[in-house]
């Protein structure tokens, strides 16, 4: 083995770095999918909308449902930081 | 509560001479939901769509001309405040004697109006023409007339050098250069092609004679004498408005009652002699109806009230406790009750603020709400508005008490210590304390949508009772059951292995067969009863069992999305007081103020921000629970609108 020595506060470092890491992926991957999954219901919904004003507030509630992902998303983070 | 209005089926039948009483009398009462008549193949040859009374085409004109004068003035009937009430007679009066004067006196004044526009557009292009003649100085007639010399006139990209005996003019005063050159015939080509190669655009030379800058003045004059001309004209449309917004709206409201009384008899089924009606009378209204209808037309008229043997085809009025009301529109936009159905309205109307305060709980937030949704009343006028301002109002104050519950005001605490769980993310030097108690807070909430489902699911057994019959009902009714069962089959097996806090702990039960205790038996066997009671109402829906899972941690939301507010609030003090604020206000310094002016700035737009984004998060994110999560448990909807036939007079009294 080299020369490279472990103590205990940088391993404990290192665990509170990838927890961090992970927070971040868990968030921002799931953040991304969402925003990709909102993007062609906001684009079909606007359509809708132009054609009949009163769907409003149905394509409003379709738009958000994919926001779903991204709360578990936050869950996870958030269960790995506190 | 929790049920549509009771409605009754009423036939009306009686002879031609007396359907326009008839129709008053109806139209007066204001109950009466018309059923259209649609002939059919199989109804009797006699039975035909009836005929518009007289008079409809004229009062149909009539109000064309008050909608025509009410568009040109700008005036909205339905934004319009109520002053005073003209009695009905005196509108029919005047709609003869003034309504003609005021018609022509607005005709002229758009005419007039439209005529000056025209000529203010043609002066305007006037001055647009002239403007690059302006820069050069020749006569506009001198551009003209010549036989052996040509003029070139336009914008070029650069002064160039011409070698042929010429006069020029350049300018770099306008936009685009203008150049202008006076060469004589037999040079022209040579000259264009000079004139080309450096960009050269012609523009024609505007027609008439003089100086252009004077002419430009004197378009410019015109067009601003005109300008004026049409103010006058839009004050004097603005007086018509203020003197006669009261007559004009209560004639357009008589009108349109003239006119949808007149074409009634189009919804009603005639023969040569009678004409025969449906409809829906709320049930409380029927005998009231019946003893009016008969003492109009002195007793020469039929009603029969009929079965109802299609529930779907009767029309929905909610019949809810005042608190509720509001939260109709929040159904409204899923889709109205059918007729069979449970009513979720009051269901929506409690736990919607619950939701919206666990989600937003900051007493800073909520109490910027609670103004805003006081305050906006005053300009929304509309029905829907209205009930949104108060939907809104109530989920306000519910955001407010759970800021006073989980100690919050625009991020910060309160002093005192959270009563329930705490949310306090810590970011920087707002460090201190516990942090927020994720797990904690996050059984709160699913233990909030496990009750909510398991409502739902008890609402939808109701609700398979009501609307189905016999063996269809009763499958129905085991089905839901079923569902509780799976659900809570799986909650009994996870607390029979794990020991979660807010959740009973079960572990320690005694084991009862093949390493499993007691507690997770009985999950097992909820479990698969459960399954196969959803399966003996249709096996399709076994597809749907993962959602028993996914719907209950979708509840995440009610925590998440609340603690991701209160961390953006934590953020924005902390980049505006710590970090902007306060290091500056030790030694108060040029650079100190300016900093400080800019941490406020970030506070106040950091928070407006958030608010707007709690409201929107806050709002979305508990209807959709409300939608997606509860209604589907039992609630199909597609119920048709209530809409008695008659107005509730506005501006007019009798």
């Amino acid at each position: 083995m080299t020369d490279v020595v472990m103590t205990l506060e940088m391993i404990q470092a290192s665990q509170v770095g990838t927890k961090a890491i992970a927070a971040a992926l868990a968030v921002g991957l799931t953040g991304f999918a969402s925003a990709w999954a909102e993007l062609t219901i906001g684009s079909a919904a606007v359509g809708a909308t132009a054609e009949n004003r009163d769907v409003f507030g149905m394509v409003l509630l379709l738009t958000v449902l994919p926001e779903t992902i991204v709360i578990f998303g936050l869950v996870v983070a958030l269960l790995l930081l506190f | 509560m929790l049920r549509p209005e009771q409605m009754r089926r009423l036939l009306i039948a009686a002879p031609k001479g007396e359907i326009d009483t008839i129709i008053r009398e109806l139209y007066r009462h204001n109950v009466y939901h018309i059923e259209d008549f649609v002939p059919e193949s199989e109804s009797p040859d006699a039975l035909s769509i009836g005929h518009p009374l007289p008079g409809a085409s004229d009062a149909a004109s009539a109000l064309i001309k008050v909608r025509a004068i009410e568009s040109v003035c700008g005036i909205k009937p339905e934004d319009v405040e109520i002053r005073e009430k003209l009695p009905v007679s005196k509108v029919r009066a005047m709609i003869e004697t003034d309504l003609p004067a005021i018609q022509k006196e607005v005709e002229g004044l758009v005419s007039t109006r439209s005529r000056l526009e025209a000529r203010k557009k043609e002066h305007e292009q006037r001055v647009k023409e002239l403007k690059p003649f302006v820069a050069v100085p020749l006569d506009l007639e001198l551009y003209r007339g010549y036989t052996r010399f040509t003029v070139f006139s336009g914008h070029i990209r650069h002064d160039v050098a011409i070698d042929a005996p010429h006069e020029k003019h350049f300018s770099d005063k306008v936009d685009g250069n203008m150049i202008v050159v006076v060469v004589p015939n037999e040079y022209r080509e040579e000259v264009e092609r000079t004139l080309l190669g450096a960009g050269f655009q012609a523009i024609p030379v505007p027609g008439g004679s003089g100086v252009p800058a004077d002419l430009q003045e004197s378009h410019t004059g015109e067009a601003r004498r005109t300008g004026e001309e049409i103010v006058a004209i839009d004050q004097k449309m603005a007086e018509i408005r203020e003197r006669h917004t009261d007559f004009l709206v209560a004639c357009d409201e008589l009108l349109t009652a003239d006119v949808e009384r007149a074409e009634a008899p189009l919804r009603f089924a005639a023969t040569e002699e009678t004409f025969i009606s449906e409809g829906w009378v709320p049930a409380d209204q029927v005998d009231r109806i019946r003893d009016a209808l008969e003492k109009v037309t002195g007793g020469r008229i039929y009603i029969e009230e009929l079965e109802i043997d299609d529930t779907t085809r009767v029309p929905v009025e909610y019949e809810n406790p005042s608190f509720a009301s509001p939260a109709q529109m929040l159904v409204d936009l899923y889709s109205r009750p059918l007729y069979s159905e449970i009513d979720p309205t009051p269901m929506v109307a409690i736990v919607f603020p619950i939701f919206f305060g666990l989600i937003l709980g900051d007493v800073g937030y909520g109490a910027i709400l609670l103004v805003m949704s006081l305050g906006l009343r005053k300009f929304i006028k509309g029905d829907e508005g209205r009930m949104l301002l108060q939907v809104l109002s109530y989920a306000s104050v519910s955001s407010i008490i759970f800021g006073i519950i989980f100690s919050e005001i625009f991020g910060a605490s309160l002093p005192w210590p959270t009563l329930l769980f705490s949310r306090h993310v810590s970011i920087g030097a707002a460090a201190g304390g516990h942090g927020p108690q994720i797990t904690e807070l996050l059984i709160l909430v699913f233990w909030i949508g496990i009750l909510h489902i398991t409502l739902g699911r008890i609402l939808g057994m109701g609700n398979s009772l009501r609307s189905h019959h016999g063996k269809h009902a009763i499958k129905g009714v085991i089905a839901n059951a079923g569902w509780i069962g799976l659900m809570w089959g799986i909650l009994f097996m996870v607390w029979g292995f794990y020991a979660l806090p807010l959740m009973p702990d079960l572990t320690g039960l005694p084991v009862v067969v093949m390493g499993l205790n007691a507690s997770a038996v009985v999950g097992v066997v909820l479990l698969v009863v459960g399954i196969l009671a959803i399966a003996q109402e249709s096996p399709l829906e076994l597809v749907e069992v993962p959602t028993v899972i996914s719907h209950v941690l979708s509840y995440a939301r009610l925590m998440v999305v609340g603690l991701s507010s209160v961390t953006i609030a934590m953020v924005v003090n902390y980049i505006a007081i710590s970090m902007m604020i306060e290091p500056y206000l030790e030694a108060i310094t040029p650079v100190g103020v300016i900093m400080i002016i800019m941490g406020l700035l970030v506070f106040l737009l950091g928070h407006a921000l958030n608010t707007a984004l709690g409201l929107l998060g806050g709002g979305i994110h508990s209807i959709r629970l409300q939608y997606v999560e509860f209604f589907t448990k039992f609630y199909s909807g597609g119920g048709k609108k209530y809409n008695p036939f008659g107005m509730k007079s506005k501006f007019m009294e009798e």
